[in-house]
């Protein structure tokens, strides 16, 4: 198994007048774990099939180790496909359905046999190798897809949202045997989710995908802390987005100006913009402190509603700028956070550092104003 | 009001069984004069005998009409299976164009009279300077079975996950191979049912064959027609009417029962074989309607 370089160049794909993927340009080293993060009919899909070579691109290249496999069939890409639905074949046992890549190259049956046993082992499923496909559940199944992609030793595995059928504990038990399988087997995994917290927690880096756009593209750590736009700060983790204009501060630094009343200096984000925008603050990074206390970038506000997680608070503040926030409070050490009823008077402090600038979206998607809800 | 739902309950009762009777009855009295020891199907019965089966059985004519008409079925059963097959993959096909053009020609079949068919296929043949034949009467055959084909092996295609020809082809097989290795044997069973379809379509028909097979060679249904003007026929007609039947009702268990089986047997899974024998014509239609 050699390379697994993706590098997807000014890749374009319409469905008549609708552009499903607009001009998308992606490096994707090999071995990397990479996801496509986006909600339904951002084009991720699309980005993948065009990968895999089931859509043919309406401009645009997609190059494989340096090679040029715009216009190859998937049968001749050193790609394999997990679907979303499996695609198993139900009408052959899983290690004919295992084996069925491999005798359709020029493979010896000892081989065959061998390497399929060897695919079994790596998905722990050896003992069904005698079931059929709807015999099995559907963590079991979703294995199954994976050996019989991998038993062909591709360069590249493309994965089309895999764990979606499966219920909240499987898909996290999953998600980790997943990514221990890409560091043992060693080749690029290209991922497409809506799922936040998977691409978060799995990938090396991410691309969020916007009306068939890259909006953004990085590590899982410089993409939450360092969100570009709303649209990205929005889709990963929660997000207090508030609209604000921009004015000149002193030092490299922004005027937040919230309303008519109140003045924030933001210290992250893009602090060259002017003008109408979007600011944006984690809920961990806000401190609530007793009402009353003034300085620079406190608002005061009031409680309106505590969700209590067990290991923090989310704590709902109605702001006097008239925006809301939703504060992560977690007990620290010996000192137990503050319990903080509804109606509660308190001051934000919103730290100049975490107060972030955004900058328009490239895509269309509208701005969602996320409610508060607990993080998964 | 309770006293008016038991007499519409009565009422439709009634005519449920008076209903059923209506079809039955005939099939009951075939089967009851076909061992009637008498030459007049008339009441009362003159005893019992089978010795109408051995002559029927020993009169050229007709065992070589219902030999005609078998192999006529079968081969009209075999090629409307096989364009059945093709239409239905075309027709699941995201780029057809002109769908709605070409899914009303091919069920058109289903509401034309047979006989216009017959008299519209007469005339092509005349035009086309080509003699009456048993072939003239596959192919006219093949014509009224089709409708049949597509609609037992369309909504079974559609059943099937599209992404798994796809993983066919991603695992590295050519279009046909994944066809062949996966498409095709998870129709079997679909196969199988439109060709009995098929097969029964074609040996009950009549019109047709009556104007396309040469006056010597008439399918088993001209047969019939022809010596009911003989009523020293009669009761071998009967007799050999009473088989037909039989068999033909075996077919129809073994068809819709093996078709069950075969589809467990095949995917190793009693929920989903549930689920596909829940499809009858009714639903193909509509399913083919909205195609």
């Amino acid at each position: 198994m050699s390379g697994g370089q993706i590098e997807l160049v000014g890749l374009t794909k319409r469905f008549g007048n609708f552009t499903a993927v607009d001009e998308i340009d992606l490096d994707i080293p090999a071995g990397e774990f990479f996801s496509l993060l986006g909600p339904s009919g951002c084009g991720k899909t699309t980005t993948l099939r065009m990968v895999a070579g089931f859509e043919e691109p309406d401009a645009g290249e997609v190059r494989l180790d340096g090679h040029d496999m715009s216009r190859t069939s998937p049968a001749k890409r050193p790609v394999n496909t997990v679907f979303q639905s499996y695609a198993l074949f139900p009408h052959l046992r899983i290690s004919d359905n295992v084996a069925f890549g491999l005798r359709r190259q020029k493979v010896s049956r000892s081989e065959v046999r061998s390497r399929v046993s060897e695919a079994l082992e790596l998905v722990q499923l050896s003992q069904y190798a005698n079931r059929k496909p709807n015999q099995l559940s559907g963590g079991q199944q979703q294995r199954v897809a994976l050996a019989r992609a991998l038993v062909l030793k591709p360069s590249v595995l493309l994965l089309d949202e895999p764990l979606g059928a499966l219920d909240a504990k499987l898909r996290r038990q999953l998600q980790v045997e997943l990514k221990q399988l890409q560091e043992q087997v060693g080749i690029t995994f290209l991922y497409v989710t809506h799922d936040q917290e998977e691409a978060l927690t799995m990938s090396d880096r991410l691309a969020v995908m916007n009306s068939g756009r890259v909006e953004q593209s990085g590590r899982p750590r410089d993409m939450y802390e360092e969100p570009e736009t709303a649209y990205v700060a929005d889709f990963l983790g929660v997000s207090n987005l508030m609209k604000a204009r921009i004015t000149d501060a002193p030092g490299s630094r922004s005027a937040v100006l919230l309303g008519d009343d109140f003045t924030l200096t933001a210290g992250a984000g893009d602090l060259a913009l002017r003008g109408e925008t979007t600011v944006t603050i984690r809920p961990e990074r806000v401190v609530l402190e007793q009402a009353g206390v003034s300085g620079e970038n406190r608002i005061p506000g009031m409680v309106t509603r505590t969700v209590y997680l067990g290991a923090a608070q989310q704590v709902h503040v109605q702001m006097a700028s008239e925006h809301t926030l939703m504060v992560l409070s977690s007990h620290q050490g010996d000192e137990p956070a503050a319990q903080l009823p509804p109606g509660t008077a308190v001051t934000c402090y919103l730290p100049a550092a975490a107060v972030r600038v955004l900058r328009p979206s490239a895509g269309s998607a509208p701005l969602q104003s996320k409610s508060a809800v607990a993080t998964k | 009001m309770r006293s008016g739902g038991v007499v519409v309950k009565v009422l439709l009762s009634a005519y449920f069984w008076l209903f059923l009777a209506f079809l039955l009855v005939p099939l009951v009295v075939l089967v009851v004069f076909a061992f009637d020891n008498s030459t007049t199907a008339t009441l009362p019965l003159e005893g019992l005998t089978t010795s109408w089966f051995s002559e029927a059985f020993t009169n050229g004519q007709l065992t070589k009409a219902l030999a005609r008409s078998a192999t006529i079925a079968v081969v009209a059963a075999i090629i409307a299976t096989v364009l059945g097959l093709m239409a239905s993959v075309g027709l699941t096909s995201d780029r057809l164009r002109l769908r709605s053009l070409t899914v009303a020609s091919l069920m058109l079949p289903l509401v034309v009279p047979y006989i216009s068919l017959a008299v519209g296929l007469v005339i092509l043949l005349q035009a086309m300077a080509v003699q009456t034949s048993l072939t003239a009467v596959v192919l006219g055959h093949v014509v009224i079975a089709l409708p049949f084909a597509i609609l037992v092996l369309l909504p079974r295609l559609r059943t099937l996950d599209p992404s798994m020809n796809e993983a066919a082809r991603d695992l590295g097989a050519s279009d046909l191979t994944a066809f062949g290795r996966i498409t095709l044997p998870l129709l079997g069973p679909a196969l199988v049912s439109s060709f009995l379809i098929s097969f029964v379509t074609s040996f009950d028909e009549f019109a047709i064959a009556s104007f396309l097979a040469p006056s010597g060679q008439p399918t088993y249904p001209v047969f019939l027609y022809a010596s009911s003007r003989t009523p020293a026929l009669l009761p071998q007609v009967i007799a050999i009417g009473t088989l037909v039947i039989a068999f033909s009702l075996a077919l129809v268990l073994v068809a819709e029962g093996g078709r069950r089986w075969a589809e467990k047997r095949l995917v190793g899974d009693v929920e989903f074989a549930d689920e596909v024998s829940e499809e009858n014509l009714a639903e193909g239609l509509v399913m083919v309607a909205k195609s």
